[in-house]
């Protein structure tokens, strides 16, 4: 099935390879290696073959790596590794810096200045985690820092407004957004790259330890090492490499405040909503069969229901309730609306896949790329019929920049 | 933080600086120099909420900080709204430390919070130490919210005196066991993150608003401490800062100051000095604010480890509005070894039984009773008599041995619910017997400075006070308070030694 909306607009570009390493502490490579690794992975993946000299450009994404691998000049090292002179930038946008490099890369694709380039996300968070929690903060206004928040405090304040707002004093609320952790602990169980493949269970969310009330340890992403890589080309050419292309139909940015104090909402990410409004034209969320959500904590991922109108406004956690509840054992857990299933981060998502921040919004690309050809191996997502169109989701900070990019098998 | 960012944070922080559009109303923080809705043309005025009431819109409690802030352990930190929304700004609730076990945010949710000048973090050891009034605590516990409402003044007096005051004393306690401390039955702990600054910065506000004066008329600070955060860098830079104290010109003010160090006697030997340049015509100013400042040192075990507490109190001198007139001056000095801290030291050293006499007694007593000869006053015309109180039993001993009598000596020894405040001792005891204080009467006071020196001074109450009575948070207010807190030994130190 082919979307209607989306085959009358040209797409921004097509996807046609993608590699990654694995996330977890990875203490023996280097974040250059970790990012070579990743993106000649992604140029081995490409099914007819791609030399490295057929790359234009590279689009690079990643957060810390000044402060944390004491890092400049990404484009340097990278010129090096790969052995190729060619245009190369670096992005960062926090835990959207991979996101933000994939849109620019859709940019210069689009704009036909280029026809091949990488994009590559890393995140080698474990050489600095004596300061990491510190480090993170470079995301939020220094005003922030300073009252004392760290990245989970600025989250479980969010969370502590949306139960108070929404929760109505319901115990299913706190256990709802529990499991939102056990469904992508669930996913990540045959994610052969991810963080942590086993399950957990509401009360292992709910006795872990306390991080920033109401927030407490499994309901946080972990800290990662790791990269993803991609290769996209100009759509008119893709087939050359591959058969089967995943195209980037959709692909917008948008920005907000980098302080979550001075939003208009506590309960919601209004970049999040700015940029679906304008990368969904056309389309609502029950179009959609896989999505590829920022579940940094889990807070995020029901707003996130919210905010692209999926589920009623205060009303996700009700929904993410039902839904868990009545799973009855398959491979996925799907959100459940009115007889549409949207299956959220089948992988494991941030929260179980792993989450070193520069490369998580390039890993979400790799994922739904994956998934779109059905070359997801044992967490493949299985649907009636074929999977066509992908949605991908990243935050920076608590939400001054999001990324949505709507990926599609066939135009 | 590098110097030049601390400082660009300061002008913004020590008062929660915000911008309003001048049109529409919209109040951004931090400031910016346009409104988003009125656009790039619209006219924006500074405004801060240094003196104002804030409502918590959501919190959590940091179980797990960031090394900056390790040393606090738990606490909360949460967004606070003012004016219904209008700015929306972080902050962390001070004097709280949250029990171990899950905490229901809701509760915290719509709680009223005051701003509280505190320390945030330091640079280690040697780096700076910065603050900011992004703190918060909740209001209807401990410290109580108060307007800063600036009146014109109505009446000038020939003679300078006191315009107003203003006492701090930390929420937390220590009891002392009995039989130690002599006298002392408990004292005052500073916070985790209080200092000799933050002290000082509270008792001035509190001084501002009970004498009711606009901060700009205030041209000179001096504040009294022995242990101020800094060796080198004056903390009356800080207080005039947060307060803004003298005109204003480019995120300074015209005003000066020193930080000054004579031991217990560091503030009061200003009194004098203020109430002089009041008076002179070349000062050009119309208030001299004085402050006695101590996070007061001792050593582990220590015997002034028993007797030591912490607190500020800070006094306003003018001609205007007057609610108490200098009138007498003694002072008296000799060069005596009984108490000292060389440079780099930690903690002062003493010389035990020596420090009373005849260091302490001594002096006290020699300045008290030539201040009554100098006056032609016998102490029955004195109403109230305050002396600097190392613990209770020195100044009831020096002042009986002058000739007054207990029920004039009673109502200055708080030092024993507060412990000895160093150079903040003699001033709060003064502030105490003010509280009480009614038109016409006498007070003598008689600091004592270790090194040694006295002086002592004869306020008269005019009638001007009973206009300011209900400004002030009295010292038996902040002695009674239900919402004082009292710590173990443990906490005591570890508080203390982080100031």
């Amino acid at each position: 099935m082919k979307n209607t909306v989306c085959s009358k607009a040209k797409p921004y570009a097509a996807i046609i390879g993608a590699g990654r390493t694995n996330f977890r502490e990875q203490w023996y490579k280097d974040p250059e290696k970790l990012l070579m690794e990743a993106g000649i992975g992604a140029v081995e993946s490409v099914d007819s073959g791609l030399r490295r000299r057929d790359i234009q450009a590279c689009f690079f994404g990643s957060f810390l790596y000044q402060a944390t691998n004491k890092l400049g000049l990404v484009p340097g090292y990278m010129a090096r590794e790969l052995g190729i002179n060619i245009p190369m930038n670096t992005t960062e946008a926090a835990c959207a810096s991979g996101g933000s490099a994939f849109y620019n890369a859709c940019i210069a694709i689009k704009s036909g200045m280029y026809d091949v380039v990488l994009v590559g996300g890393f995140e080698k968070m474990t050489d600095g985690s004596s300061k990491i929690i510190d480090e993170l903060m470079f995301a939020a206004d220094p005003h922030e820092f300073d009252a004392g928040f760290t990245f989970s405090g600025l989250y479980a304040a969010m969370m502590a407004r949306y139960i108070h707002d929404h929760g109505h004093n319901d115990r299913r609320c706190i256990e709802a957004l529990a499991q939102i952790s056990c469904k992508n602990h669930h996913h990540a169980v045959n994610n052969e790259y991810a963080q942590f493949r086993r399950e957990i269970t509401v009360q292992d969310v709910l006795k872990s330890p306390l991080i920033a009330d109401p927030v407490r340890l499994l309901h946080c992403s972990p800290i990662s090492d790791g990269a993803a890589g991609v290769i996209l080309a100009n759509p008119e050419i893709a087939k050359e490499y591959t058969d089967t292309p995943i195209y980037v139909v959709a692909g917008q940015q948008a920005t907000d405040d980098v302080s979550l104090c001075t939003r208009e909402s506590l309960t919601g990410i209004k970049s999040t909503r700015l940029a679906l409004d304008k990368a969904l034209k056309g389309l609502s969320m029950e179009d959609f069969q896989i999505a590829e959500v920022h579940d940094c904590f889990t807070i995020e991922e029901a707003m996130f229901l919210e905010d692209s109108g999926f589920y009623e406004r205060g009303k996700a956690w009700e929904s993410v309730y039902e839904s868990y509840e009545s799973y009855k054992g398959s491979k996925h857990i799907p959100y459940v609306k009115e007889g549409a299933e949207l299956i959220v981060n089948p992988g494991g998502g941030l929260k179980a896949d792993g989450h070193p921040v520069g490369a998580t919004g390039v890993r979400q690309i790799y994922e739904c790329f994956k998934q779109l050809r059905m070359e997801a191996g044992k967490h493949q997502v299985e649907v009636d019929g074929d999977l066509n169109l992908a949605l991908c989701h990243n935050i920076g900070g608590t939400g001054g920049i999001a990324t949505v990019h709507v990926l599609a098998r066939g135009i | 933080m590098s110097e030049p960012m601390a400082r660009r944070r300061i002008l913004v922080d020590y008062r929660i600086q915000a911008s309003r559009c001048v049109d529409c109303g919209r109040t951004y923080f931090p400031p910016k120099f346009f409104c988003n809705t009125e656009g790039r043309r619209s006219r924006m005025n500074t405004v801060d909420y240094f003196n104002s009431k804030g409502t918590l819109i959501s919190s959590t409690v940091i179980r797990k900080p960031t090394n900056k802030f390790l040393h606090l352990g738990s606490f909360i930190s949460g967004i606070v709204s003012f004016e219904e929304g209008n700015v929306q700004v972080p902050g962390r609730i001070t004097d709280y430390a949250p029990p171990d076990g899950e905490l229901d945010m809701n509760d915290f949710i719509g709680r009223g919070v005051v701003p509280r000048f505190r320390r945030l973090y330091t640079d280690g050891f040697q780096g700076l130490i910065y603050y900011s009034s992004l703190n918060f605590s909740f209001e209807g516990d401990y410290y109580p919210h108060q307007r800063y409402v600036k009146s014109e003044p109505a009446t000038v007096n020939e003679r300078p005196g006191i315009v107003g005051y203003g006492v701090y004393l930390p929420k937390f306690r220590i009891k002392n066991e009995e039989e130690i401390g002599l006298g002392v039955v408990e004292r005052t702990v500073p916070f985790a993150d209080e200092d000799t600054t933050t002290f000082a910065v509270e008792a001035g506000k509190r001084a501002l608003i009970h004498a009711g004066i606009d901060s700009k008329y205030v041209k000179k600070c001096f504040l009294g401490s022995e242990s101020t955060p800094y060796a080198v860098k004056p903390s009356m830079a800080t207080v005039c800062q947060a307060l803004q104290l003298g005109e204003e010109y480019e995120g300074g003010f015209f005003s000066g100051g020193v930080d000054s160090q004579f031991a217990c006697k560091a503030a009061t030997d200003h009194f004098i000095d203020a109430a002089a340049l009041v008076a002179y015509s070349t000062f050009g100013g119309e208030y001299v604010m004085v402050i006695g400042s101590d996070n007061a040192q001792a050593a582990r075990n220590d015997p002034l480890d028993y007797t030591v507490g912490a607190g500020a109190a800070s006094f306003l001198f003018g001609r205007r509005d007057v609610i108490a007139t200098l009138d007498y001056y003694v002072p008296y000095t000799s060069d005596t070894p009984d108490f000292y801290r060389r440079d780099g030291e930690k903690y002062p050293r003493h010389g035990g039984r020596f420090t009373g006499d005849p260091a302490y007694f001594k002096h006290v007593v020699t300045a008290l009773k030539t201040t009554l000869k100098v006056s032609g006053l016998a102490p029955g015309d004195i109403r109230f008599v305050v002396c600097h109180s190392p613990n209770a039993k020195f100044p009831y001993q020096a002042a009986v041995e002058a000739g007054f009598e207990k029920e004039q000596i009673e109502h200055g020894l708080v030092v024993r619910q507060i412990g000895n405040l160093y150079s903040g001792s003699s001033p709060t005891a003064l502030a105490a017997v003010l509280d009480l204080a009614e038109p016409g009467d006498r007070i003598i006071m008689t600091s004592y400075g270790s090194g040694a020196g006295s002086e002592s001074y004869i306020f008269t109450v005019t009638k001007e006070i009973e206009k300011k009575h209900d400004r002030s948070i009295s010292v038996k207010q902040q002695i009674e308070n239900p919402h004082k807190q009292y710590v173990d030994y443990n906490t005591y130190r570890t508080w203390k030694e982080l100031s």
